[in-house]
């Protein structure tokens, strides 16, 4: 049985992908991953030039375990999240109530399935494209097999980690943060510490170093721990309480009078709240990626000037904090607006509103970092660069999707797309911010041709169906 | 002074694909009417309310509703109409009071705080409305998005399946208050496969079956024939 639901769990996720933009486009995603690790390959021999490939490593098992974090971040709320993901479809991770399955077991199932999708959709590409690559550039034939293995590792600590917390979560908020607390201070006392040499302590990143049997040992443990208590601790959440709230649309409708479309963008705003996305989302895809992506960063500071460092990092801050857009737009489908007199421009304009205040986050955040790095002096340029991105990217991710960049992210055309068309500008910025910190104030003129994509997108998904998909 | 006409649809016409949903459609209704578009699963019904109320483009014909082109205007067409869709969909994360005040600002309706609190009281759900609309049941859902059509008094109302998640004694309570609703100068367009409700409570119907239009009449036409509205359902759509 338990065989059957899984299978049945990736059919429903295949389909569930391959409808929403076609079986031959979502199929044609791990091929561009391959496509571009294979040709990223033969760049290596320049890589290593500047960048040892020791920390090559360090930086490649970092992007996976932000992976792992992102994908764990996305689902495993519970119900709550399952809720979020899957709107009011009928999916299996609901059978329990027509099944004679626990919701335990169907959601040991769906975590097994996600795993597996995932690893399929993006780790398996990666090093299958590195593995054909490394004849050619003198790479032992054994190393594609330690990156797998190490790579997995990482993704699904990723993932654990965050399935671990998200299950917490669930049963008692207060014993997250008092978790999530430690976990903190424990990192920042061992960085302190250890500086950047404390990454080499981590188990997977040992295995793709010295390919040992204890580093593998290691890292399972260090996998299999947080899935086994998350999974323990797994409790359903329907269990047929009803919480009650006061009005709150009606005063922040108020408060909000100067945008727009106030009640949109309040809604909005209660929707993150109450989903536990306000607090969660902004802990999971936000501060812990940036955190990772910091201390990644920090290896490069042996080669670059810090401020440097500090400018690719508002960079990163600024694509980061424009996948805010994707907070905003997970809670409901033009649909749910479809009896109400408000076109899809008009709903844009407000997730633009909403995107706005958000940004208050990243902005702090920044201006927190700039503070601690001791970077004052940059503070101008870093916020700049930061705050054009951000606003950029949102552009063009509104442009390329509309209304759900949740889902055709996984569209290999519009990908590549974002891909081209927020990697050159950035490029540009880094490059200029790189001459001189100053000279990164230019990617201000990346404001011409957000308002562009905006003003296109408004057309663009005007005129399409969005009643629903 | 001649009957005015609210929804008018020529040659309409709705395709997915291969499956042409909606086939060549013409239809009038008169103000005043409770029109019942009526049909089995799948005969096009729901596709025809999305395409009077501009959430789906036709792919051939053209629509008016008061008098509004629906592709060329479709949110002043859901600015003058209310709507009741098939699927029951207020937000997850608003109680339902504030899904009402939501819809009360959009639509820039005053006083909606008595507005609402009537149609809590008329729907029996006072005790739901600082309630999660996730945590709601389908009924109370449906008596959410009944009160949300009718919050501003359109002057027409278009509503899909309109009873189906209801209890019997709610069900005859809003049968009186569409047919009341009608009588004072309103106008209702429903879909529903059930004829009984139709029967009941309509004043003209159309029959819908694999996309196409099979007759559209009024029920009292039916009443000169002798005929009951289930036996000439049947009789129409019959597979030949």
């Amino acid at each position: 049985m338990g065989l059957e639901l899984f299978t049945c769990m990736m059919k429903e996720e295949w389909r569930l992908h391959s409808t929403m933009f076609g079986s031959l486009s979502f199929a044609l995603f791990p091929v561009l991953i391959f496509g571009i690790v294979f040709m990223s390959s033969f760049l290596l021999p320049l890589f290593r030039v500047v960048l040892p490939a020791g920390d090559l490593g360090l930086i490649t098992i970092g992007v996976f375990l932000l992976l792992g974090v992102m994908v764990g971040g996305f689902g495993l709320l519970g119900n709550e999240v399952m809720n979020r993901r899957f709107g009011q479809m009928s999916l299996l991770a609901y059978s329990a109530r027509s099944l004679p399955l626990s919701e335990r077991y169907i959601f040991t199932n769906f975590v097994i399935k996600d795993i597996v999708y995932y690893l399929f959709l993006w780790v398996l590409p990666f090093v299958l494209g590195f593995a054909v690559a490394s004849p050619f550039i003198g790479v032992p034939p054994v190393y594609p097999l330690l990156l797998f293995a190490s790579l997995t590792m990482s993704f699904l600590f990723g993932l654990s980690a965050i399935f671990l917390l998200s299950t917490v979560y669930s049963r008692s908020k207060t014993a997250l943060a008092i978790l999530f607390t430690a976990v903190l201070v424990i990192a920042g006392w061992a960085y302190l510490s250890y500086g950047a040499s404390l990454a080499d302590l981590f188990p997977p990143l040992q295995l793709l170093r010295n390919g040992t049997y204890l580093a593998l040992f290691l890292s399972c443990i260090l996998v299999a721990i947080p899935f086994t208590v998350s999974i323990a601790l797994f409790t359903p959440e329907y269990t047929g309480t009803s919480k009650r709230f006061s009005n709150l649309l009606t005063p922040l409708t108020g408060k909000l009078s100067f945008f727009p479309t106030p009640p949109l963008a309040a809604k909005d705003i209660i929707d993150l709240w109450r989903s536990g996305g306000g607090v969660g989302q902004v802990l999971f895809s936000f501060l812990l990626p940036l955190g990772l992506i910091w201390f990644f960063l920090s290896v490069l500071r042996s080669l670059v000037p810090d401020y440097a460092v500090l400018l690719v990092f508002a960079v990163t801050t600024g694509i980061i904090s424009a996948t805010m857009y994707t907070w905003i737009t997970s809670f409901d489908t033009f649909s749910s607006y479809a009896c109400l007199p408000v076109s899809v421009s008009t709903l844009i304009t407000s997730k633009i509103c909403t995107f706005t205040v958000l940004q208050l986050v990243p902005a702090v955040f920044m201006v927190i970092v700039t503070i601690i790095t001791g970077m004052v002096l940059y503070l101008i340029p870093a916020m700049v660069i930061w705050g054009a991105v951000s606003f950029y990217a949102l552009s063009v991710s509104i442009y390329l999707t509309g209304l759900t960049p949740n889902i055709l992210v996984y569209d290999v055309n519009v990908l590549l797309a974002f891909l081209v068309l927020i990697g050159v500008p950035v490029m540009v910025v880094i490059a200029l911010a790189f001459i001189n910190p100053y000279f990164g104030v230019a990617a201000l003129l990346l404001g011409i041709p957000a308002f562009g994509l905006v003003s296109k997108g408004y057309k663009r998904w005007e005129g399409k169906e969005m009643a629903s998909f | 002074m001649g009957i005015v006409t609210v929804i008018e649809a020529q040659g309409l016409t709705k395709k997915f694909g291969d499956t042409t949903a909606v086939d060549n459609v013409t239809l009038t209704v008169p103000q005043g009417a409770l029109f019942g578009l009526l049909g089995p699963n799948g005969s096009g019904k729901t596709t025809m309310i999305k395409m009077l109320t501009g959430q789906v483009r036709p792919t051939n014909g053209q629509a008016t509703v008061l008098g509004l082109d629906v592709m060329n205007d479709p949110v002043g067409v859901r600015k003058s109409v209310g709507i009741i869709p098939e699927q029951e969909t207020p937000p997850s994360f608003l109680t339902a009071m504030e899904y009402l005040a939501f819809v009360g600002a959009v639509r820039k309706i005053p006083d909606i705080d008595e507005k609402a609190a009537w149609w809590f009281s008329f729907l029996e759900f006072e005790d739901k409305r600082d309630v999660l609309c996730k945590d709601l049941s389908r009924g109370t859902r449906q008596k959410l998005m009944f009160a949300q059509a009718f919050l501003h008094k359109p002057v027409l109302a278009l509503i899909d399946e309109p009873l189906i998640n209801f209890d019997p004694i709610m069900q005859r309570k809003v049968k009186e208050y569409l047919s009341d609703y009608v009588q004072s100068g309103g106008t209702i367009f429903i879909s529903t496969h059930i004829l009984e409700i139709a029967e009941e409570i309509c004043t003209g119907f159309a029959i819908l079956h694999k996309g196409k239009l099979l007759y559209s009449g009024a029920i009292s036409e039916l009443a000169d024939k002798k005929q009951h509205l289930s036996e000439f359902f049947f009789s129409q759509v019959r597979d030949d």
